[in-house]
């Protein structure tokens, strides 16, 4: 059965293709809600995968599955991320620049130095590999302000490591 | 470098099947054995299941091949119908024409947590669906009664 039908499937009630989709879905939900929600990781991934399912019927391109999830994933995450009240103060929140990360430093270092919004945009752009302009279409902010936050992330970023 | 995952074990992977089904009950709780011993009677569907839930007479194994399953299941549900079945170790979805069921269970330490999910297929489920979760209620509570009895036994 490829994605489609599986998709297809899914939305007809067939508990057999729920649960494989939900084997397909999950690791990847997880992956996007672990950097952003932390410590509250699985429970953003669950509120993540309840959601999904709930609305899996109104998904009118199945072939679009993943993209249509990972919307919702990140959404989730945010919101129980923020619901957690672990966000930090707003003047280390800058999100570093891709090539920052990539120098080794530890990631959950910088995760927990950010707000979960910032999170968001940097799982979004380093390890979803999305634009700006795709960034700011799926959290529902203006491109400006994305492209700022990277801008700024890359003088704050560095300045802060380069210690 | 690498980026923080989230893992989501089987009871809450199940708990989100459940929530997608309409209609479906779901129940779960803490068996006091390890989940060896909690999955070896769990899994033995021909052996346990018709003492597990009481409106299960009796279980066929039709075919096996991989984690993939075929079962005759006899009844009170309807009299007897044939199940697709998804089985590995901590993990069973089970789907006939009209009916659903599912278990999962996790390790906690030298205790498991267990799941139990089940619902009806077919028309009407959906708005039936407040009604069918109560009735369904005794139901997924008395399997994990006799799941601890049968793994204390």
């Amino acid at each position: 059965m490829d994605r489609t039908e599986l998709v297809r499937a899914a939305q007809r009630g067939d508990a057999l293709a729920m649960q494989e989709l939900l084997g397909l879905l999950t690791p990847y939900v997880g992956r996007l809600c672990g950097p952003i929600a932390l410590d509250d990781g699985a429970d953003a991934t669950q509120e993540a995968l309840l959601a999904i399912f709930r609305n899996l019927r109104g998904l009118t391109e199945p072939a679009a599955v993943f993209g249509w999830a990972r919307a919702i994933a990140v959404r989730e995450a945010v919101r129980v991320a923020r619901r957690a009240r672990r966000a930090v103060p707003a003047e280390l929140a800058d999100v570093p620049a891709a090539v920052d990360v990539e120098l080794g430093v530890d990631i959950r270092d910088v995760l927990d130095r950010l707000a979960p919004e910032h999170r968001a945009i940097l799982v979004l752009r380093d390890l979803e590999g999305l634009d700006e302009r795709a960034v700011a279409d799926l959290l529902d902010v203006p491109a400006g302000t994305v492209k700022s936050r990277l801008f700024r992330a890359r003088r704050s970023f560095r300045k802060e490591w380069g210690r | 470098m690498s980026w923080p995952i989230a893992e989501l074990d089987a009871v809450r992977r199940l708990e989100v099947l459940a929530a997608a089904v309409p209609g479906a009950f779901f129940a779960e709780s803490v068996v006091d054995a390890p989940f060896d011993a909690v999955w070896a009677v769990a899994a033995d569907l021909e052996g346990e299941l018709p003492r597990l839930l009481r409106n299960v007479r009796s279980v066929r194994i039709l075919s096996s091949e991989g984690e993939r399953v075929v079962a005759d299941i006899t009844g009170t549900f309807p009299l007897r119908e044939r199940f697709d079945v998804v089985l590995r170790p901590g993990w069973c979805v089970m789907q006939s024409g009209r009916v659903i069921g599912g278990m999962a269970a996790v390790p906690d330490g030298e205790r498991t947590r267990f799941a139990f999910l089940g619902a009806l297929r077919g028309p009407g489920t959906r708005t039936a669906a407040p009604l069918l979760r109560r009735v369904g209620r005794p139901l997924g509570r008395g399997l994990l009664d006799r799941l601890r009895e049968r793994v204390a036994g």
